[in-house]
């Protein structure tokens, strides 16, 4: 493989896209799975239909949030080490792979935002307003919790935690976004700015995606 | 041949000496007008805290310096620095919330200061879990490595909370730029004196973390070279008598 950075890119991607089109994880189990957690949360805080309007849309973050990991970290994880060393060979540039795990995962989060959103507003009546900067804080968002699952994924690869571990590295360090992300949608809902929660979900999308790109390289070759 | 590991004593005299001064300090220095005895709490609460940043500053500077070097030296100080973190962060989160129980009413708020000190101190959890999940050194250090630059990005925003968002939690008291917001000399000189000693506290649990993790490294490759066949598993010795 002695093309371009970006070809390596695209080629990561498509090579991860048909390998969820085959297996179907996030399609058939992550998705369901959130879906039934905006079911349950109903039935242990109550039925009331005024509060879990004012629930709803937080509960609908910590969804994405706790389930979306299970999407980044399936996408990190499904490569195996032979594999790792075939793509190693054949002059997958480390960050080139970096970014095209992340670019797939961020597409399969960006779905799974998109079907249990859906769930959540016909469960929850949940106002959708501001669809624009919505739909950047869910990308945003998607990006960022990609790119954390990718990085720390990489991080516990051929570890005997396996993918255990990522669940507890991801999940406090996903705060900003989830504090942007509530915050953003809150501030649409009462009319305020919300460009600095937006700035906070992309300024930790950056940093998290220079740390990967630059250590990409040292990863793989430990 | 493996160099030998020095064993030192001074650390533990240091510890010794810094902790008896800063609590006769603590305990001679007046009780607060308002707080009363509690006030007493911030003197090992603020340089628990003050430790926590140091420690986990420290982690992310031997994690960039091994991603550089690639010498375990650093890592092993990332490592001893985040242990005496996770156990001062843990400190501090416990004597905040005895403290804000007679203070505030509750154990504890939803102040932006304190959650994400508790998301710190989860951060630095997982980073010492990691290095868990294996006894290789460089497997151990590069992976490591990479978390303790990650997780760094909580320390400004832990320290910067209580300036961006309003917290119940009080401002700096220290280091602000008109001068420390304790007047009283003797309360100032117990925090100060804390914060000394708390720092050289650290600095002598440093060296002998450090020796720890390096006899226990020692450990490990001595086991590892016991188990390993001399000369590959392909050969093996002759036997006396054997049939050709």
């Amino acid at each position: 493989m002695t093309t371009g950075f970006w070809h390596q890119v695209a080629a990561v991607i498509e090579r991860d896209l048909l390998r969820e089109r085959r297996r179907g994880d996030v399609l058939w189990i992550t998705i369901p799975f959130g879906a039934i957690a905006l079911l349950l949360i109903p039935l242990a805080v109550g039925t009331d239909a005024a509060l879990l309007r004012q629930i709803g849309p937080g509960m609908y973050w910590v969804i994405v949030m706790l389930f979306g990991v299970l999407v980044a970290v399936g996408k990190a994880s499904s490569e195996t080490l032979p594999q790792q060393d075939a793509s190693s060979l054949a002059g997958l540039d480390p960050a080139a792979g970096f970014v095209g795990r992340s670019v797939s995962s961020g597409v399969l989060l960006l779905i799974f935002e998109l079907v249990v959103g859906l769930v959540a507003v016909g469960l929850y009546n949940i106002s959708v307003i501001g669809i624009p900067w919505l739909v950047l804080t869910l990308v945003l968002a998607a990006a960022g919790l990609a790119l954390l699952g990718t990085l720390t994924g990489a991080i516990v690869n051929s570890t005997s935690a396996g993918t255990t571990l990522v669940p507890l590295l991801v999940a406090p360090l996903s705060v900003p976004l989830l504090l942007g992300a509530t915050q953003a949608y809150d501030g649409l809902r009462f009319g305020h700015s919300i460009l600095s929660w937006v700035l906070v979900m992309a300024t930790v999308v950056l940093i998290v995606a220079m740390i990967g790109v630059l250590t990409a390289r040292p990863l793989q070759e430990t | 041949m493996q160099s030998q590991t020095r064993i030192r004593r001074w650390p533990w005299i240091a510890i010794g000496l810094s902790l008896a001064v800063a609590f006769t300090l603590s305990m001679v220095s007046p009780a607060d007008s308002v707080q009363g005895d509690l006030v007493r709490i911030m003197y090992v609460h603020v340089p628990s805290a003050w430790l926590a940043y140091l420690a986990f500053f420290v982690t992310f500077i031997g994690s960039v310096a091994y991603l550089i070097t690639r010498s375990l030296r650093w890592d092993r100080i990332a490592a001893a620095s985040a242990e005496i973190g996770v156990y001062f962060t843990g400190l501090a989160i416990a004597l905040g919330m005895t403290w804000a129980k007679p203070t505030w009413g509750v154990w504890w708020t939803w102040d932006a200061r304190l959650t994400l000190t508790a998301i710190m101190f989860f951060v630095y959890l997982g980073y010492l879990a990691l290095r868990r999940t294996t006894d290789d050194q460089v497997l151990r250090a590069g992976r490591a490595s990479v978390l303790g630059v990650l997780g760094a990005i909580q320390i400004p925003l832990v320290h910067f909370s209580v300036i961006w968002w309003r917290t119940l939690h009080q401002p700096p008291s220290l280091v602000r730029p008109d001068g420390p917001a304790i007047q009283d000399p003797m309360m100032l000189a117990a925090l100060i004196g804390g914060v000394v000693a708390f720092t050289i506290v650290y600095v002598s649990l440093m060296v002998k973390r450090i020796e720890l993790i390096h006899l226990e490294d020692r450990k490990v490759d001595m086991e590892s070279a016991v188990e390993r066949p001399v000369a590959g598993e392909a050969v093996t010795a002759p036997e006396l008598g054997a049939s050709s």
